[in-house]
């Protein structure tokens, strides 16, 4: 009995591994599960989150805006500052932070369908943020160069290239000087950027090798997303403070989304591009990683990894401007796609792009 | 029932592993083949008059390499990316293993490639793109878990996977592993050959060692812990071969990956619960070719002593683990998956 129990049990799971499977492998085409799983009854697991996120926008669309304004994520977010500041540079440290890998994201990163591209959502604003500063030195190498200069020296390089485009353009420093993390996400909220840039360098402190990873903050809220959904569905109208929590979910949604894609875009940018150079350069792809900057800012943001101190050629070449040029560039050439995907180049980027 | 049988005579199931070093392939007609994963087409004309062929894989290209344009196209089980040639190569590949499972003519094959279970989705669907001219339908999954299929450990354990580039971890507790579930280390076999490498010709300054060569040693003494052989190798000194000693060099270099590995996995044991660590503990399996090192089992086994006892094991043929649970996987799949794909 106790036998036949365990082999029903485990030809279930068998089952549910078989369909996760395909449903992963349908994800990663682009695709939507066609004749297969339409047949059955259509219950909310069903349902894809993409489909339910913009049902519930579209629903709450009115009100929208009003939340945002009013409320925002800013009680949420200040009091988790706090607790992880002094975790952030060791994170930033830390080789294995974990990987991201798409069965996770999949559910809410349609390739065709941007939420930011449903609201047509423009971009003019762009705040970057140089690493470190002033008496906080970040990480250094061999020969001493510190990756707070490096980090202020090519976000201003990335600052003019963006500039010749007609985006303003933000930095939280713009010299030496030591800018606490909380300051730097008042900043960018209190400036109301549209984009968030944050960049860093790497050290790994046990391998001579040379490593670009792009970090973004998320949260696994799908699942509440769809059981929250679930839940009032079965006794609708909304009640007015289950809306206001499902609109602070849709927000940092798009959030989450966007700041995928322009993680993804500039990452695929920089690392091609300078595996041309160092053809020994890994790919670490982006991950989910909870840094204050990403978590407190509201508009899409992403921390850029783009060198490795600890390598000693690397060091040398980040010495020459020439090679910091070419990481604004490659930075440049990231965000600017992903703007160009979402329909939200300026004129004169389009220009530059027809050209 | 009918159906069924029909079924697997019209079908070829394969599992493919793509390898830094070594690929493999298994078909559920019973054939099962690896292949250095090396692809190297001829230089010119009359490199391909001296090669006689258009196309040479693994060893075969390895020995002819230098009348061919060589490339090892894989790296982490995604297609090394950057230069153009790389992409047909692993396309040449995947044809040649699948041609080494022996299909019949008009039979419909259906495959499912192992990738790191940290991929990027443009690398899986440059994986799929590559298979699926030869294939009638392709899915990918994450190598670790395929492995633990094909091994009947979806329960409790820990699979620590140590290949060329990469050691990858992947925790299996009766769900399908997550991000937090799977970790990679890059101190893996690459790693051991260039330690081993400078260890001998800091020891020996006169003899001439090659990468290759090294490597050979590795995959023939590789240990760890204590052993009473002492290893000798013969390397040319100004031409006439001779005996060195290499025993202490090989056991650091063989040693130099273990406190990685270690510590990643005791960190991932400590995040669970104490009766389910038990359970983990219980269950280490080692595979990929550093599984072979003499000795790994119980160095692995006794450091993790100070969490309580464990049970540390190595699978039994490290080569066709990934291939042989995907191949399982692409059969126990049903065909209305296969068809949508
Ligand atoms: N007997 C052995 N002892 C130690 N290392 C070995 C042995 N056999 C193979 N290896 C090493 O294992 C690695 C390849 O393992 P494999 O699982 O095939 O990895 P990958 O999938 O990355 O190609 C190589 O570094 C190889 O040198
Ligand atoms: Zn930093």
């Amino acid at each position: 009995m106790e036998i036949l129990k365990y082999l029903r049990k485990d030809s279930r799971f068998r089952q549910k591994i078989h369909k996760k499977i395909f449903l992963d492998n349908l994800r990663i085409m682009g695709k939507q599960p066609y004749q297969t799983l339409k047949k059955k009854p259509i219950t909310y697991k069903g349902i894809s989150p993409i489909l339910l996120t913009l049902i519930i926008i579209l629903l709450g669309y009115t009100v929208y805006h009003n939340y945002i304004t009013l409320q925002g994520e800013k009680t949420l977010v200040s009091s988790v500052i706090e607790s992880n500041n002094s975790e952030v540079h060791s994170q930033i440290q830390a080789p294995h932070v974990q990987r991201d890998s798409l069965k996770f994201l999949s559910p809410m990163v349609n390739p065709e369908i941007s939420i930011a591209k449903v609201f047509g959502l423009k971009v003019k604003r762009i705040m970057i943020d140089p690493g470190h500063g002033g008496s906080d030195p970040g990480t250094s190498g061999i020969i001493g160069t510190k990756e707070k200069n490096v980090a202020l020296d090519i976000a201003k390089r990335l600052k003019s290239r963006l500039e010749r485009y007609n985006y303003e353009v933000i930095m939280t420093r713009q010299e030496d000087e030591a800018v606490s993390l909380q300051k730097r996400v008042e900043l960018a909220n209190s400036s109301m950027a549209d984009l968030f840039i944050s960049i860093h360098l790497n050290y790994l402190p046990t391998r001579p090798a040379n490593i670009i990873e792009t970090y973004y903050f998320g949260l696994s809220f799908d699942e509440e997303v769809l059981k929250l959904a679930e839940k009032e569905n079965t006794d609708s109208p909304y009640g007015h403070s289950e809306f206001k929590k499902i609109l602070e979910k849709v927000n940092s949604t798009m959030k989450y989304e966007e700041s995928y894609r322009l993680a993804d875009s500039i990452q695929r940018s920089l690392f091609t591009n300078i595996k041309r150079i160092d053809s020994e350069v890994m790919d670490f792809g982006i991950k989910r990683a909870p840094f204050v900057v990403l978590l407190g800012v509201e508009m899409p943001s992403v921390l850029v990894e783009v060198s490795c101190l600890s390598n000693k050629v690397e060091e040398l070449r980040l010495n020459t401007w020439n090679y910091r040029e070419k990481i604004a560039h490659y930075i440049e050439i990231g965000i600017l796609n992903y703007l160009r995907n979402k329909g939200a180049l300026t004129h004169e980027a389009k220009r530059t792009e027809e050209g | 029932m009918k159906q069924k049988e029909q079924r697997k005579d019209d079908i070829l199931f394969v599992g493919v592993d793509l390898g830094t070093s070594r690929s493999s392939i298994s078909a559920s007609n019973g054939t099962k083949k690896w292949n250095e994963s090396y692809v190297g087409w001829p230089k010119d004309f009359i490199a391909a008059k001296v090669v006689g062929k258009s196309i040479l894989f693994g060893s075969e290209a390895l020995q002819n390499r230098l009348s061919l344009d060589l490339y090892r196209p894989l790296e982490r089980g995604v297609i090394k990316e950057g230069i153009e040639r790389n992409e047909e190569a692993v396309k040449e590949l995947i044809g040649y293993l699948i041609q080494l499972a022996g299909p019949k003519e008009d039979q419909k094959i259906y495959a499912i490639v192992g990738v790191p279970a940290d991929a990027m989705k443009v690398n899986q669907i440059a994986i799929k793109k590559a298979v699926s001219g030869f294939v009638d339908s392709v899915m990918v999954v994450s190598a670790p878990f395929a492995a633990a299929y094909g091994l009947n450990l979806l329960g409790n354990s820990l699979i620590i996977d140590i290949g060329a580039g990469t050691v990858d971890f992947c925790m299996m507790h009766g769900t399908i592993p997550d991000n937090d579930d799977q970790k990679a280390i890059l101190t893996a076999g690459d790693y051991i050959d260039e330690q081993l490498f400078s260890y001998l010709i800091e020891k020996y300054p006169n003899s001439r060692f090659n990468r290759n060569m090294v490597r050979q040693f590795k995959e023939t003494h590789s240990f760890v812990g204590d052993s009473s052989e002492t290893i000798k190798v013969e390397i040319p000194v100004e031409g006439k071969p001779l005996n060195h000693d290499i025993t202490n060099e090989m056991r650091r270099a063989c040693e130099s990956i273990l406190p990685a590995i270690i510590e990643t996995t005791s960190e991932m044991i400590a995040k669970f619960d104490p009766e389910f660590q038990i359970k983990i503990k219980n269950n280490i399996i080692l595979s990929g070719g550093g599984s072979k090192i003499r000795g790994i089992d119980n160095y692995i086994k006794d450091a993790l002593k100070e969490f309580g006892d464990c049970d540390v094991r190595c699978v039994e043929d490290p080569l066709f683990v990934v291939s042989d649970g995907a191949m399982l996987l692409a059969k126990d799949i049903p065909e209305k998956y296969w068809a949508e794909m």
